[in-house]
């Protein structure tokens, strides 16, 4: 296969990576090409074959697929070129792209500006240290989601699901409506790790139990799952004697967390932030890598694919004005800073040249009125609730940052009662 | 199930049976290899440290003390013809005060005695200036050279692979659960196992945790296991440049202790732990093994962070209470071999292990069975082809003859379909078959990503359905069933 030459390549077919593709093309963009090693587009939402998506995009509730398809309808109409069956395998520092695949072979990819567009992947357990035997039976959820929803296979019988996990809670009631049982969902933290709305109507509404300061102790069975022990854990997380107890399944699931992939990322030298996982960003969804942009579950894990696919469009408009050579020198830069309720956030800097949405998570729930804000006044709105289960956003105004003084190199974002 | 006949039967395909069954594919001889499990290897030879030791560890004298090294130099030298991962990283023993420092100078004085080649005692700042994350509490280190790690699938995959090329026939799923000896008890005539029998005149017990039963069938009782396990942490590769060589810690009254230790594809390998239990098979982990793991590996390179663990496993050491290895010939009944209770450093003393049996039979056998050698004797062989290895120029190319090397199938360790298929041709039948020709599985993600495709594969290639695959054979079912068949059997 002969190399290729484009102005902006997207790794990723997901909501961000097809998104890009889209703001690419509308920002001007002459050759746009979009890799995806599936063999299909849409990425995770491919599997989410659930209603939920499309609310804020479409201001109607879709499933995944059908949210995708109408993306990829308007990506293609828009002249975004697609690859499936392409595998990224190395990323240079200058952002050029080696890739195979089966009708191909191995081929280069040159390109003015790359977004990385990546995804997530699920933390094993390995990852989490529960001791015990390592049996069949033991999967990530959304493995299991794609045995089950795309390839029409049951991951077990009697399943315990461990952690809260919004694609935890909703592998729960799709094994339910599969004819399996659901033991329970176990989720070590005292509140929920997805959505409040999963919560009531994945579980509640099917009468499976939900214990919160839970873990799973131990893994039994030699050959296909036997079950596990499960406790009860104090605030440190301590197991509390007494409390240990058997389930008999033989099926585990695993809904503990997401992870950005960032592999490609390392290899480009991309910078990496500690606590997110992902790029640091600045305003602009660029990288340390200049021609490196990123957007989606590639920099920070978010609720809601709607927004994602914004975020992509953006990511894909500043790559092709950085293709173009048209991208906004930076005026300054403004560091952010989380405050004490503050887990993680993106993007990790401003320059002051656009309009931005931070988006971070609490690490603490706030389960009355509060305020969520960035100091010097630059931003405020009052919640109900924070929870670290719900992403929430902070707008930044490019002109409010101008009119910052020099001597500010650094602004806090944080979330508190009032 | 019908009977079959050999010349030599080999009960237990780890390193010893492996290494035994290439050295005896040199000659004109019938050899079947058998062994209990699915895929190997599967016993103390799956799980280990994989380190090739220098040697110095042996009280001269001892059996362990002559192999040791000579079986160093053998994986040396093995490790180009038949294609296995060995990286020559050499290896620290840390010492944190004077007590160490004298405990290291013996070491030093038993490995001259063994003949171990290029020792030498560094002190703490000549070490972290070759190993700059190794604690500041290390006041000196005795450096060996030698110390080598290998692939240990890849290993002992490597020399049964080679076996096979050259006659020798291997079991899988094949129990010996019996001795066959003539009605005078005198002389060895096959074994009896849940696949039939197995004639033959010369039977090498090769059983590792099981080796003392098996020498009970043979009336032999001169020593008996104690299974010990050891369980160990691997880390992601994003910290494999922690340390460049292997690390041990002087021996405390409880062992040898926690190492920190690269592994032949650069994650970390924290462990292990020593525990006797009674089981001979469970190789579960535990909260206080893991942490007690976490805490040795610290007082060695303290910066080695706790959220780096991708997997954590056992494995169960054949610890015979006679301390040294068994490696003899019964009086009685003729033709029983024992290779049994091999201990660490057993993986390192194989080859030689297997070198010395050899020459003991042809000594004892000599009317039993011929040695003649086999003039087809072919003393190399090929591994499945390392894609994520392969210079960018050669990937093209590999691609390029065969496009099933563009299709990716593992996206941690890089594997593609090329080499899933090529593993099951070669005798791959489990998920846990797979990863262990092929690393697919092996890496951050644990197969995550890879596991539903892995699956399809092995069903496609062997020609059942996708339910029929199993993680690692017995009942250990990958899925359960398929979706709507499912809901109509109505099972609950
Ligand atoms: C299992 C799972 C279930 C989810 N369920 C929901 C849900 O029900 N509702 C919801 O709102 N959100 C859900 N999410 C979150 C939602 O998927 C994300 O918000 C959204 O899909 C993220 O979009 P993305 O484009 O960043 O990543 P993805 O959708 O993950 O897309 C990334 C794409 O990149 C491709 N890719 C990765 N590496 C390479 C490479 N090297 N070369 C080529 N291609 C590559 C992948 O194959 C994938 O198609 C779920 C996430 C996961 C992981
Ligand atoms: C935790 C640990 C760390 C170690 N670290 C090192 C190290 O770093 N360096 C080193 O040199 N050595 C090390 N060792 C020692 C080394 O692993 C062993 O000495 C070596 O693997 C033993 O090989 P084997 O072939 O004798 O036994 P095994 O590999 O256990 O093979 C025995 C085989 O026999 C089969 N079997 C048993 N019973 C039957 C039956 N009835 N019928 C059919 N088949 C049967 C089993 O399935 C198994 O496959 C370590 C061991 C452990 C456990």
């Amino acid at each position: 296969m002969a190399d290729m030459q484009v102005d902006v390549a997207i790794i990723g077919a997901g909501p961000a990576g097809v998104a890009a593709g889209i703001g690419a093309r509308e920002a001007g963009a002459k050759d746009v090409l979009v890799l995806e090693r599936d063999w299909d587009l849409g990425g995770i939402l491919q599997q989410c074959i659930h209603p939920g998506f499309g609310l804020h995009t479409f201001k109607e509730e879709l499933t995944g697929p059908e949210y995708m398809h109408r993306w990829v309808v308007r990506a293609r109409e828009a002249g975004v070129t697609f690859l499936t069956n392409s595998m990224v395998f190395k990323l240079d520092e200058d952002g050029s792209l080696w890739v195979m695949n089966p009708e191909r072979g191995v081929f280069k990819v040159t390109a003015k500006a790359t977004v990385l567009a990546m995804g997530c992947r699920e933390r094993p357990l390995g990852a989490i240290n529960v001791p015990g035997s390592r049996p069949a039976g033991i999967f990530t959820a959304g493995t299991a989601q794609r045995f089950v929803n795309m390839e029409g296979y049951m991951p077990g019988h009697r399943t315990v699901v461990l952690g809260s996990g919004d694609i935890g809670l909703i592998m729960a009631r799709r094994l339910v409506w599969e004819g399996a049982r659901v033991e329970g969902v176990f989720e070590l933290m005292p509140w929920a790790g997805g959505l409040r709305r999963n919560i009531a109507q994945c579980l509640n509404d099917y009468d499976i139990p939900f214990y919160l300061s839970h873990t799973v102790t131990r893994v039994h069975g030699k050959d296909r799952l036997e079950g596990v022990s499960v406790a009860e854990v104090d605030e440190n997380r301590q197991v509390l004697d007494g409390t240990e107890r058997f389930i008999g399944c033989d099926c585990l699931l695993l809904a503990v967390g997401l992870i950005p992939e960032n592999e490609l990322s390392r290899m480009a030298g991309v910078e990496i932030h500690p606590v997110t996982g992902g790029p640091v960003l600045n305003e602009f969804y660029q990288t340390s890598r200049p021609s490196i942009f990123a957007a989606g579950n590639v920099v920070i894990v978010y609720d809601l694919a709607d927004w994602v696919s914004q975020e992509g469009v953006a990511a894909g408009r500043n790559a092709a004005l950085y293709a173009a050579g048209a991208l906004k020198e930076p005026l300054r830069r403004i560091d952010i800073r989380g405050g004490a309720n503050v887990r993680l956030f993106s993007p990790q800097y401003v320059t002051a040249g656009e309009d931005v949405t931070v988006y971070f998570r609490v690490l603490r729930p706030i389960e009355k009125r509060c305020r969520v804000f960035a100091d010097r006044g630059l931003f405020e709105r009052k919640h109900r609730y924070v929870r670290p289960g719900e992403m929430n956003e902070i707008r930044l105004k490019a002109e409010a940052l101008q009119a910052l003084p020099r001597s500010v190199t650094t602004i806090t974002i944080d979330a508190e009662e009032v | 199930m019908s009977d079959k006949t050999f010349d030599i039967v080999i009960v237990g395909a780890g390193i010893i049976g492996a290494t035994l069954a290439r050295e005896l594919s040199a000659y004109a001889l019938r050899v079947a290899v058998i062994d209990k499990a699915s895929d190997i290897p599967s016993g103390a030879s799956r799980a280990n440290s994989a380190m090739i030791h220098a040697g110095y560890d042996d009280q001269p004298g001892t059996i362990k003390a002559d192999f040791c090294p000579i079986g160093n130099r053998l994986y040396h030298e093995l490790a180009g013809p038949l294609d296995f991962t060995l990286k020559e990283c050499g290896s620290y023993v840390c010492g944190f005060d004077d007590d160490d420092r004298k405990h290291l100078e013996k070491l030093l004085q038993q490995g001259r005695a063994n003949g171990v080649p290029g020792l030498e005692i560094v002190n703490g700042e000549a070490l972290r200036r070759r190993e700059p994350y190794a604690s500041a509490e290390i006041t000196h280190a005795l450096w060996a050279p030698t110390g080598a790690i290998v692939n240990n699938f890849e290993a002992v995959l490597a020399f049964m692979d080679n076996a096979q090329q050259n006659g020798v026939e291997l079991f899988l799923e094949t129990t010996m659960e019996e001795l066959l000896l003539s009605p005078d008890r005198g002389e060895v005539v096959g074994i009896a196992t849940n696949r039939g029998r197995f004639f033959a005149p010369v039977v090498v017990n090769a059983a590792g945790v099981n080796s003392d039963l098996i020498a009970r069938m043979a009336g032999d009782e001169s020593f008996f296991i104690r299974p010990t396990r050891g369980e160990y942490y691997i880390t992601d590769k994003h910290v494999g440049h922690l340390v460049k060589s292997f690390f041990f810690a002087c021996p405390t009254p409880k062992g040898k202790g926690i190492t920190v230790a690269p592994t032949a594809e650069n994650n970390l390998l924290l462990g292990p732990t020593s525990t006797v239990q009674a089981s001979r098979d469970d190789t579960s982990t535990t909260g206080p093994g893991l942490a007690e793991v976490i805490d040795g590996a610290r007082r060695l390179v303290p910066s080695i962070p706790l959220n780096m663990a991708i997997t954590a496993f056992s494995g169960v050491r054949a610890n015979p209470d006679t301390k040294d290895f068994i490696v003899n010939v019964l009086d009685r009944p003729t033709g029983f071999v024992n290779a049994g209770g091999i201990k660490s450093p057993g993986f390192t003393s194989a080859p030689a292990i297997a070198r010395h049996l050899v020459e003991l039979m042809e000594d004892r056998f000599s009317r039993r069975i011929s040695f003649i050698p086999d003039p087809a004797f072919v003393p190399e062989r090929k591994h499945i082809p390392r894609f994520e290895q392969l210079p960018l120029e050669e990937k093209r190319r590999l691609a390029e003859a065969d496009r099933r090397y563009a299709q990716i199938v593992c996206r941690c360790e890089m594997v593609t379909e090329g080499q899933v298929v090529e593993a099951i041709a070669r005798g791959a039948r489990t998920v846990a078959g797979v990863k262990i020709w092929t690393r697919a599985g092996a890496g951050r993600c644990q197969g995550g990503f890879c596991g539903p495709r892995v699956v399809e594969i092995l069903a496609r290639e062997l020609g059942v359905p996708c339910e029929e695959i199993t993680r690692h054979g017995g009942h250990s079912r990958y899925l359960v069933g398929k979706t709507k068949d499912y809901w109509f059997r109505g099972e609950k």
